[in-house]
């Protein structure tokens, strides 16, 4: 999303300025040179097109619903391209220590594959919550509330500035041992 | 964590975010509106006249000049926001040489690189950090730090914490002269699971 916004925010920043020079520049055109009037945007053109249109004409509503929902998704872009940091806890004043939440699931998987009667794992991170999904050949009880300490045990050594909740489920795998 | 090491995590993108937030309302806005009129809700008798309402263009033919003028200034102002916010959001975040001295006579300034480079080297040196990459956030005069370690598996952070204050972040201080230097460190955990050899120059 964030990348998006990049990429979107100039672009629409210059099509806002577009607009604007085409208005200033139409009346402009409109008011001192009536003869030559429309000058680049064919406006003249549009007008009797709306000419006959109602409120209630389809085509209205259909550009009403397109631009509506353009405008939908340029606001959740707005709103949703926010950064996921994980901020550690400070170190001294003056420092600000963050993870990424992909690096965070990197170092979470490590410890969880570490445990021997762990077979396969897999982890998704983020600031408030560790999600952990591993098979085990084991009963998987006993294995889940073992990966389940290691974890915490983990992200307290990691000194993390607020501690996520851990969820995890393992489900036992058919396999010679 | 202070304010100004909390905004050298990363280049803010939130001018971006409001600026978009804005146009998305107020284009959702106006196409709920024309929906409304549309389907009648403002009374069946309003969503039957025509789009280019007979009322508006009388208003428009009896102020002419009034009507020119607003286009012109509503122009105006679209274009000036959007060659802001186009020139804002493609300009590249600043490196800020730091000035050391403003004196007459005894100004000093640092250059950006070399002041990267030094820090580079110092947090490259650390137990457990295989790769460090440093810049300079902010104005010349309130200069922040931006660290990212990519750090070897296995290695404890409070080490590393330990290590980047008491060698690396105290030399910087010492160097310009201040108590308290900004900083912001990005760590990449477990990346890599050997030290890399270091760096031929």
């Amino acid at each position: 999303m964030r990348l998006l916004l990049r990429v979107l925010a100039p672009l629409l920043g210059l099509l806002l300025a577009v607009v604007g020079l085409a208005v200033v520049v139409e009346t402009v055109t409109a008011w001192v040179a009536p003869t030559s009037s429309p000058l680049v945007v064919p406006w003249t053109s549009w007008r009797t097109t709306i000419e006959g249109l109602t409120w209630q004409s389809g085509a209205v509503r259909t550009v009403a619903i397109v631009v509506g929902v353009v405008a939908l998704f340029v606001l959740l872009l707005g709103l949703t391209a926010r950064r996921h940091d994980v901020f550690l806890a400070d170190p001294v004043p003056e420092v600000t220590v963050t993870t990424s939440p992909r690096s965070l699931a990197r170092a979470v998987g490590h410890e969880v594959r570490s445990h021997d009667e762990v077979v396969s794992a897999s982890v998704v991170a983020s600031a408030k919550r560790v999600t952990v999904k591993a098979a085990t050949l084991d009963p998987a009880g006993e294995v889940r509330t073992a990966v389940k300490d290691r974890v915490e045990e983990m992200l307290v050594r990691l000194p993390l500035a607020r501690r996520p909740r851990v969820a995890v489920s393992v489900t036992t795998t058919k396999g010679v041992k | 964590m202070s304010r100004r090491s909390r905004a050298a995590v990363a280049r803010s993108a939130g001018g971006d975010r409001t600026l978009t937030t804005l146009v998305g309302l107020v284009l959702l806005a106006g196409a709920v509106l024309v929906l409304l009129v549309s389907y009648g809700v403002f009374g069946t008798y309003r969503s039957q006249r025509p789009l280019i309402d007979p009322i508006a263009v009388a208003w428009v033919s009896t102020h002419v000049d009034l009507t020119r003028w607003i286009a012109i200034a509503a122009g105006v102002v679209l274009f000036v926001l959007g060659i802001w916010w186009t020139v804002r959001s493609l300009r590249p975040e600043p490196r800020p040489d730091v000035s050391l001295s403003e004196l007459p006579g005894e100004r000093l300034t640092v250059e950006h690189s070399a002041i990267c480079d030094a820090v580079r080297h110092d947090a490259e040196a650390i137990d457990g950090v295989s790769r460090a990459r440093v810049r300079l956030v902010g104005s010349p005069q309130r200069p922040a730090l931006r660290i990212a370690l990519t750090l070897v598996e296995g290695t404890d952070v409070r080490d590393v914490w330990a290590d980047l204050d008491g060698r690396v972040l105290a030399r910087a201080r010492e160097a310009f002269s201040v108590s308290a230097l900004p900083t912001a460190v990005r760590l990449e955990l477990d990346a890599t699971s050997a030290p890399t050899p270091a760096r031929v120059e």
